[in-house]
């Protein structure tokens, strides 16, 4: 059959032959492209659940495949590629080869939540990206990514002390990355906000910084966090078969 | 006890329900808030019907011009029913016009609201003159002047008709299918085709549910000979470049993005219940289901049996209907209603 469409298929799954008889027909060349068979034989059936115990992929059982949610994406305007329509039906397939193609566009999501509001089935495809992208980094497919570091910065210290302080959040998260302090930016950006700053709220600062004040009878709700983040970590790895 | 049956409704199956009843000798009262018969293929201009063929106007007017010639019907229109008191066999019915009438039962023919496609902006109704809806069409066919876009009067060259507008969608509570859309946009679209050969038609779909034999003579042959593009995706925008409409969606099969110019976008809009369920439920004393349609038993032991004994309700103020089959809900219900007579009679002595 001639490939009308070539575009839609892979190159490397394109063969030509230079001299290649079949029966006594000659298909060599141009005019007679092959197309490598696909053969899936390696399904996870269990993806969709997997990606189901993960928080915000509950309900990636209701799609229906109509791309309400691609349509209205705000990454996909920018980039095609950033399909979450297609990711949701590889995920409910279990092609998993499919979507560690497009691992590392998972997690670009920039939650705008457009999608939320145009599903007909109330799929909740903001949350479901959510939890693919978790589902990839903890399946060790991707590295811990940068704004997954900043997140779990951020949340440290507000277990910690309830509170959050910026000049702290900065340090960790150029820690955590692996980045110098001593960044052109910064520096420039300190030395403006020092210029600028009215006194009180700079000695404020200072004192925070040096300090680090928690929120008053901060005890009972930090251990009630530390005890959800705890079985929210053994809930995730349960549901992902890990250790 | 031969006191009339009323009959609340003059579309298709209240229509059906007073044929039937006259047929069999049978008095019936037809009250219709409009000023006259026909209910929404009539009032709201439908073309074509499916899977008939037949003009609406031919087809549902028949019905009206038989019912309006019997003796055995007294049709009440612009009036509504404010007060339905008594019991099976003897019930009192007071009008909106300050008449009151003697009835042994009522049948519910109330049918349904078209969507107003106001409530999905997205889609342009309401902002560009050329995005109309499938009953506007209906219209534009039935009416002799052949479909034309509302901005200025041309034909238009490429339309688009986007399916489960106002139905199969929790972002605006009306999670049913409406049933007769997609079969209803197929046949418009190859009436598109027929009237306008070189307009190309392409439709917008989740499912197709042309369902039954109409997946031949409708959803088949729209593509087959009528040349019909059927593109699966919910399309997320519709604007405009100062000229022509402007799609902006996916086509899913080959997972590639389409922005597309048309000329003309068609919304097929759902069913929804009755805007004036509420009140009809609270003059009947009847039952709605949760999506706000009259709620009915189970058809096992007899057809269109609501909450209240001795109030029947039949077609689409039940849900999503089909003219045919509310036609026939009209004349089994007729029969639900003479069946009671008797019964309540012997009941009472």
């Amino acid at each position: 059959m001639p490939i009308h469409e070539k575009s839609l298929i892979r190159p490397e799954d394109l063969t030509e032959h230079e001299a290649l008889e079949i029966d006594g027909v000659d298909v060599s060349g141009h005019w007679s492209t092959f197309i490598e068979t696909r053969v899936v034989s390696d399904y996870n059936e269990r993806m969709e659940e997997e990606i189901a115990a993960l928080p915000g992929g509950e309900y990636i059982h209701r799609c229906w495949q109509c791309s309400a949610c691609t349509n209205v994406c705000t990454v996909n305007d920018l980039n095609p590629d950033f399909n979450p329509r297609y990711w949701i039906y590889l995920a409910r397939m279990g092609f998993e080869k499919e979507l560690l193609r497009d691992k590392d566009l998972l997690w670009q999501c920039v939650s705008c939540h457009k999608c939320t509001h145009a599903c007909p089935r109330e799929v909740v495809p903001e949350g479901v990206m959510k939890a693919m992208a978790t589902w990839a980094e903890l399946k060790g497919h991707t590295a811990v990514s940068p704004s997954a570091s900043f997140d779990a910065e951020f949340t440290e210290q507000i277990v910690a002390t309830g509170k959050i302080e910026e000049g702290r959040i900065i340090r960790g998260f150029f820690k955590r990355t692996g980045q110098p302090l001593r960044q052109a930016w910064l520096m420039e950006m300190s030395l403006r906000l020092a210029k600028h700053l009215p006194i009180l709220m700079g000695i404020k600062m200072a004192l925070a910084a040096l300090f680090r004040p928690r929120t008053r009878n901060w005890g009972k709700s930090q251990a009630a966090i530390e005890e959800y983040l705890v079985e929210r970590d053994a809930a995730n790895k349960r549901a992902l078969n890990l250790d | 006890m031969t006191e009339p049956i009323l009959i609340v409704g003059g579309g298709p199956a209240g229509l059906s329900a007073a044929q039937a009843l006259s047929a069999v000798g049978r008095n019936s009262i037809l009250v219709e808030k409009e000023d006259r018969l026909g209910g929404a293929p009539i009032i709201s201009g439908y073309a074509k019907l499916v899977p008939s063929d037949e003009w609406a106007k031919d087809a549902i007017g028949g019905m009206v011009s038989r019912v309006a010639e019997s003796d055995l019907v007294d049709v009440r229109s612009g009036a509504r029913v404010t007060e339905f008191t008594g019991a099976p066999g003897a019930f009192t019915a007071t009008l909106s016009n300050g008449e009151s009438c003697q009835v042994s039962a009522a049948i519910l023919a109330t049918g349904f609201t078209h969507f107003d496609s106001i409530n999905k902006p997205e889609w342009g109704f309401g902002t560009y003159p050329d995005v109309v809806t499938t009953v506007q069409v209906e219209q534009m066919i039935s009416s002799g002047k052949g479909v034309y876009c509302p901005s200025d009067g041309r034909a238009p060259e490429r339309v688009a008709i986007l399916l489960c507008v106002g139905s199969r969608d929790r972002q605006i509570g009306r999670e049913w299918c409406s049933k007769i859309c997609c079969t209803v946009s197929a046949n418009i679209a190859m009436e598109i085709r027929e009237q306008l050969p070189e307009c190309s038609v392409y439709i917008y779909y989740m499912d197709i549910r042309t369902f039954g034999l109409n997946e031949i003579k409708y959803y088949w042959r729209s593509q087959e000979e009528y040349r019909v593009k059927y593109i699966k995706s919910r399309v997320a925008e519709v604007t405009s470049d100062g000229n022509r409409l402007l799609i902006k969606g996916e086509d899913t099969l080959v997972k590639r993005p389409i922005a597309i110019p048309f000329d003309m976008v068609v919304h097929a809009i759902g069913m929804d219940p009755n805007v004036e369920n509420d009140s009809i439920a609270k003059v009947f004393g009847v039952d709605l289901q949760a999506e706000g349609n009259i709620a009915h038993q189970s058809n096992y032991g007899g057809t269109g049996v609501t909450s209240r004994p001795g109030v029947f309700v039949a077609g689409a103020a039940i849900g999503p209907e089909t003219i045919d089959d509310s036609i026939a809900q009209g004349q089994a219900v007729a029969m639900s209603a003479m069946a009671l007579s008797p019964l309540a009679a012997a009941a009472a002595e």
